[in-house]
């Protein structure tokens, strides 16, 4: 039975990732992804700092993933949860792990296959929080109400609109921003 | 004789250590286990609550606890892990005896039980009781603990019992005795959520206390300041509004300093000094010369940076200073701490809603264990072994003359060093891999092969225990009930999840059936944990650490209970000194004069570089479990030399460079990872691998006068390039070196 | 992809559709050879080949689709698909008659997929031509032990009756069906135990497919069983049940999970794609330095996201596809960090 919770959203907040990778541990114990991790925590640039960029699928509302697969293997369902390329239809072309402007789908060499952050859809279809925003010791991932979210970080604001050059992506997983934000410009020179 | 049986390669090929990874096609009995156990994790002084599933008598998975309330169902990578460490190939289930040539034979537990029993008696008739010695570890409940003190001391009959909580936070206990009479951090971590300014001190909140970040982080959401004091610039200290990377071995200057420049201006709480402490002159006058200047030459760090650490702290309403082994493991660690109590006392900003100060202790039962249990010089209830009305009481609870409890013993290292000398001969060892987690391990090396007996009581066969002549398999932390008491003095129920498999037994029966098989059954007559703990309350009773009031029943009712709680009506204590009546024979919190003194070593033309050691997010300690798990391994697969770029192209070093790293204790090769995020004079290897790769072949046996904790944070090195790349890490087979 | 209606895709079903029935009226010798008790499933064929064609023109043109299609055969034709004779001969073996990158996906899985792939193959093989009359048997004049083969209606073989082989060419359709209950079994459990599969599987998707497999099959092997030991006593059930069954995939495979089987084939041009691909200029991410994509599908990409109305140019020139995954991924994080740092507070 599947017991979705649209009250619920996903609140990513890289600065606070200390790059632990519980998440990446814990998403893998996933059974739909069988022992692969889907989230990416990965360091900027270590030479410099030990900043981790941590990225689960934002969940686009034009996924570029789904319009770029040759396959049509990825869709989106009525919760706006991008899944996984179908197993029957992906060809393994990772057209998709290279036009997601975010860097999200994996391509699982040996099995030809892609594969992606569902947000947990076995655990969201039955009310519970995904892996990552449990286990994450940080809150760089949350996942619950947007009032809960509110009255926990009152100084900033969710943000689902994200620039890449000239594009503009509206996704469904919010960031938090400087209080009042409205877009996140992701741009060396934006 | 103690040396290795058979080849180290061949010992590895059996026991391990290797690595266990989950089924890619998934774990059967997952989706329906036959329980829900709700429980602790296994690793650090967090003791995350979490769930772990039961099937068939294995554990096959976990689930987050998220009613528990310190975590909220939030883990480390190690905790999301930590159930592969059961139903792992290396799993000792048999007893072992030594056969030289062969390795381990197994061997039944009655003729391993008594010739465990038959060495005991030939060493101690022969040398002395305190010829024979007992090493345990606070990865043990507070009932495992309890009855390793009582059974050394009652059953053994030896002074010389000491644990590995001695490399942990020893020096901060210290501190917090001389400070307050009391060793506890004196706040719970919820005290942090408002703090408007937060000093975490040699602490790597981020790797080595991961879930102890959202509390942090909630004070900063709430407008608070960070100040991180730390030679490496750490995924926390990345995020600090102050970062001060202080020169390792120097961190009393620089506590000395801000409590030079809050003297100065005259940031003080006045009345709480008056009223509630003593010896603050003394204070003042050890840090009478402490100006900015001195500060900036002795801790190379930039005045200014100083100045807005004191200017952050001096003023503010409300803080929380933490403070873990970054300071703690330095032959003055009782006086860096000491100097950051100075700093919380001067402020008065203690024992009020925000207002906190605690040691993060390390170990899963670090702080349990130290109060109850196996600590060469306490006995249960925090009580001190040398004082005669403590002695007395305890000798009561335990029903024997006073005259018969042992004294003080030998803390780890002397102890090992005893080992060494001759003057002790056998070793019973439970839950410590001395051989990868005490320093100059080359001598620790050279001290197991002279030992004539050594029995080990362990669920892997560590490092260490391929030294022992008997080997018993013991149980893991899931296979037995039990309390641990959490780094902020919070008693929790570690549940059974599963029997012991094969003929493996609880670490609890072992102890039991060896005290009565050494005549002493009528003292350890206990069916159940809760018998032992049962015992403890009364023992703790009265004590500093006051478990009386605290029975299972409450802590599970209540998801923990924070000790002192002298009364079963009593809700427990999660804050200290709301009643400002410090636990000193004064009442009073103390004040110390800390003059700065160098380190045990300090560089030279020899050894011009500073070498400092500490752990990385995927390893627990010296690695007996972590090391076999795949994902942890994988995740970071080898000891790297951490090190700053113009300190490499200084040397000729290139990244990923094999470097020689010497000190005066022995050399070995890490490769290079070339970093602008530490000190330019300093280089970092963390600690976790044995053998060649094992950083404790460098550190310094130097100890601190009253703790003993070892200097693991400073020694002089020198490094050399050696001209080769090293492989890739995923060829590295760091975790199972020779 | 059936809401609007599509002229090309209209164009080239119908074509095919009366290929098919061409060579059907050509290929039985002007319906001479072609059964009539097969007719309701010879309408089945020729609706599902209207059907399938009908949608893959429509896949077709999918810009993304449509470039990997247009390339495969560019590389075809340059000889490229010559020159990697061996790289799809590979290919062909072991992810196509071998099947291991399903296995790679799993055990049960694997397994399970092969005996219905082959039992469906196997079962394809014998039912088109049969009920397109392109092939019939026929028992050898003047004799009752030897049966000929007809193909097209040139005589090919002949076999003697009541020798193993004649009781495997009889029971074709019989092993079949065995081979995909096998299968069916396999991946009914998976998808019954395995707790990831109950996560996301649908009905629609997962388990009518194996229902409907399995229905063809025992209804199948339920006629042999009515002739051998039942005397046709349910003949007429048996027949009846076995073509719904049958007729019903026919018209669902140009719309549900079967469809799969006319796209896989695309994972060969792929193949060859990949192979040109590998052996070109590869594209280096500005931001690790390392390579990550090769040129030619970066710029296919680039094509084809413009196709699609997307624009991902940067100030400085660049796309933001320019970045390998990780790249981007660090791009984001630093946009956030500068962001926070910006506004005063990392935190908030």
């Amino acid at each position: 039975m599947n017991t979705f919770r649209v009250d619920q959203e996903f609140f990513l907040d890289p600065q606070r990732c200390i790059g632990c990778h519980a998440c990446e541990m814990a998403c893998a114990e996933c059974e739909t992804n069988g022992q692969f991790p889907m989230i990416h925590v990965d360091y900027v640039d270590r030479y410099y700092t030990p900043q981790t960029s941590v990225q689960i699928c934002m969940h686009c509302e034009d996924p570029v993933c789904a319009r770029v697969c040759p396959a049509v293997a990825i869709e989106k369902d009525e919760y706006g949860i991008v899944h996984s390329a179908k197993t029957d239809r992906c060809i393994a072309c990772s057209n998709c792990v290279n036009a997601c402007p975010f860097g999200v789908p994996r391509k699982i060499e040996p099995m030809d296959l892609m594969m992606k952050c569902n947000m947990c859809y076995d655990r969201t279809s039955a009310g519970k929080r995904p892996m990552c925003a449990t286990v994450c010791p940080s809150g760089a991932l949350f996942y619950g109400t947007r009032e809960e979210m509110a009255r926990r970080r009152p100084n900033s604001s969710p943000v689902n609109t994200f620039k890449f050059g000239k594009q503009t992506v509206k996704t469904r997983v919010n960031i938090m921003m400087p209080k009042g934000s409205t877009e996140l410009v992701v741009d060396a020179n934006g | 004789m103690a040396t290795l049986p058979a080849s180290v390669e061949s010992l590895i090929a059996r026991f391990g250590p290797s690595l266990n990874f989950p089924n890619p096609e998934g774990i059967a009995g997952r989706d329906e286990p036959d329980a829900v156990v709700k429980t602790h994790c296994c690793f650090c002084g967090m003791q995350c609550g979490i769930k772990l599933l039961v099937k068939h008598n294995r554990i096959v998975g976990f689930e987050p606890w998220e009613e528990f309330p310190f975590n909220e169902g939030r883990l480390c990578p190690k905790g999301v892990q930590r159930y592969l460490q059961n139903n792992h190939p290396d799993r000792l289930m048999t007893p072992l005896t030594r056969v030289p040539g062969r390795g381990f034979d197994p061997i039944g537990w009655d003729p391993a039980m008594e010739r465990v029993v038959s060495e005991i008696q030939r060493i101690q008739s022969a040398h002395g009781n305190h010829a024979f010695a007992m090493l345990s570890g606070v990865s043990l409940t507070n009932e495992k603990s309890y009855l390793v003190g009582k059974f050394a001391r009652v059953a053994l009959k030896t002074r010389n019992l000491d644990y590995n909580g001695r490399l942990c936070m020893v020096s901060a206990g210290a501190g917090n005795k001389k400070a307050f009479g009391l060793d506890r951090g004196s706040n719970n971590y919820s005290d942090l959520a408002h703090a408007e300014v937060i000093m975490i001190c040699g602490t790597n909140v981020s790797e080595t206390f991961p879930t102890l970040t959202h509390w942090i982080w909630q004070a900063r959401d709430n407008g608070g300041q960070l100040i991180v004091v730390d030679p490496r610039l750490t995924p926390i200290a990345r995020t600090a509004d102050l970062h001060l990377p202080v020169r390792p071995g120097r961190d009393s200057a620089l506590y000395g300093a801000i409590l030079h420049q809050l003297i100065k201006r005259d940031w003080l709480d006045h009345d709480f000094i008056a009223n509630h402490t003593t010896d603050f002159d003394k204070a003042c006058e050890a840090v009478a010369d402490y100006d900015l200047d001195w500060a900036e030459r002795i801790t190379g760090i930039e005045k200014a940076k100083i100045l807005r650490a004191a200017e952050m702290w001096g003023p503010a309403r409300t803080s929380f200073l933490l403070h873990a082994r970054g300071i703690e493991h330095h032959s003055k660690g009782v006086e860096n701490v000491l100097g950051c109590i100075n700093l919380v006392l001067a402020t008065g900003r203690i024992g009020k809603p925000y207002c906190g100060y605690a040691t993060i202790t390390g170990q899963g039962n670090g702080q349990g264990g130290r109060e109850h249990g196996h600590k060469c010089d306490q006995l249960p209830g925090n009580r001190d072994i040398e004082n005669p009305e403590h002695r007395q009481y305890i000798s009561q609870v335990w029903g024997i003359e006073e005259k018969d409890l042992p004294g003080k013993g030998l803390t780890a290292y002397e102890l090992m060093e005893a080992i060494h000398r001759g003057e002790v001969k056998g070793l019973l060892s439970i839950c410590f891999n001395p051989l990868v987690s005490l320093p100059n391990n080359t001598m620790i090396r050279e001290a197991l092969e002279k030992l004539e007996f050594y029995v080990a009581i362990d669920f892997f066969l560590n490092e260490t225990a391929r030294h022992a002549d008997i080997i018993l398999p013991g149980s893991l932390h899931e296979e037995e009930d039990g309390t641990v008491t959490t780094a902020e003095g919070r008693v929790t129920r570690i549940r059974k999840a599963i029997d012991p498999p094969g003929d493996a037994r609880t670490d609890t029966s072992i102890l039991l059936e060896l005290a009565g098989r050494l005549g002493e059954g009528e003292r350890f007559r206990f069916q159940t944990s809760e018998d032992i703990f049962n015992e403890l309350r009364v023992a703790s009773k009265g004590g500093t650490a006051d478990y009386f009031g605290i029975t299972y029943k409450k802590i599970e009712e209540n998801m923990g209970v924070f000790w002192p709680c002298p009364s079963e009506d009593h809700p427990g204590t999660p804050r200290l000194w709301e009643d400002r009546k410090f636990r000193t024979p004064d009442g009073r919190a103390h004040f110390h004069g800390i003059a700065y003194r160098d380190p045990g070593e300090v560089t030279d033309a020899e050894y011009p570089v500073i070498l400092t050691t500490g752990r990385v997010v995927s390893q627990y300690l010296s690695g007996s479990q972590t090391r076999r798990i795949g994902k942890l391994v994988r995740q970071y697969p080898e000891p790297l030399l951490e090190i700053h770029p113009a300190l490499a192209t200084r040397l000729g070093i290139r990244d990923r460079e094999l470097v020689r790293v010497s000190t005066r204790r022995g050399a070995a090769e890490f490769p290079a990872q070339i970093v602008e995020t530490i000190r330019e004079d300093t280089v970092f290897i963390p600690y976790h691998w044995p053998g060649k790769k094992s950083a404790n072949q460098l550190t310094s046996g130097h100890l601190d006068p009253i703790s003993k904790i070892p200097e693991f944070k400073v020694c002089a090195c020198k490094l050399e390039p050696t001209g080769k790349i090293a492989p890739s890490p995923d060829e590295s087979k760091a975790w199972a070196s020779a | 992809m059936f809401a609007t209606l599509n002229l090309l895709a209209l164009l080239s079903a119908s074509l095919a559709t009366l290929a098919l029935v061409v060579s059907i009226y050509v290929g039985s010798r002007n319906l001479g050879n072609f059964d009539p008790a097969l007719i309701a499933y010879l309408f089945g064929c020729i609706f599902a080949c209207f059907g399938v064609v009908y949608r893959y023109t429509v896949w077709l043109q999918r810009p993304p689709t449509w470039r990997y299609f247009s390339r495969g055969w560019q590389l075809f034709f340059t000889g490229k698909a010559i020159s990697y004779g061996w790289e799809l001969t590979k290919h062909f073996v072991g992810n196509f008659l071998g099947q291991n990158f399903i296995r790679k996906r799993g055990k049960s899985v694997g397994y399970g997929h092969f005996l219905m792939a082959w039992g469906c193959l196997l079962a394809f093989a014998v039912t088109f031509p049969l009920v397109f009359g392109w092939i019939h048997f026929g028992l050898k004049p003047g004799g009752i032990n030897t049966y000929e083969i007809y193909v097209f209606g040139f005589k090919t073989d002949e076999f003697p009756l009541h020798t193993w082989i004649a009781e495997l060419i009889f029971n074709a359709l019989n092993w079949s069906a065995i081979l995909v209950i096998a299968g069916v079994m396999l991946m009914m459990r998976r998808r019954l135990t395995h707790a990831g599969q109950i996560a996301i599987q649908t009905f629609e998707n997962d388990w009518l497919p194996l229902l409907l497999l399995l229905a063809i099959s025992v209804t199948g092997i339920g006629i042999s069983v009515d002739n051998r030991f039942m005397e046709g006593r349910a003949h007429q059930f048996m027949a009846i049940t076995h073509a719904i069954t049958v007729i019903l995939f026919l018209i669902w495979m140009p719309f549900g999970k079967f469809f799969h089987i006319i796209q896989r084939p695309a994972q060969l041009g792929i193949a060859i794609y990949r192979r040109a691909a590998d052996e070109g200029p590869q594209a280096v991410c500005p931001h690790t330095g390392e390579a990550f994509l090769s040129g030619m599908q970066l710029s296919d990409l680039k094509h084809v996201t413009a196709e699609l109305g997307f624009d991902f140019t940067r100030r400085d020139g660049k796309s933001h596809l320019d970045y390998s995954p990780c790249g981007k991924r660090a791009l984001l994080a630093r946009a956030h960090l500068k962001a926070r740092q910006k506004s005063g507070h990392l935190f908030g």
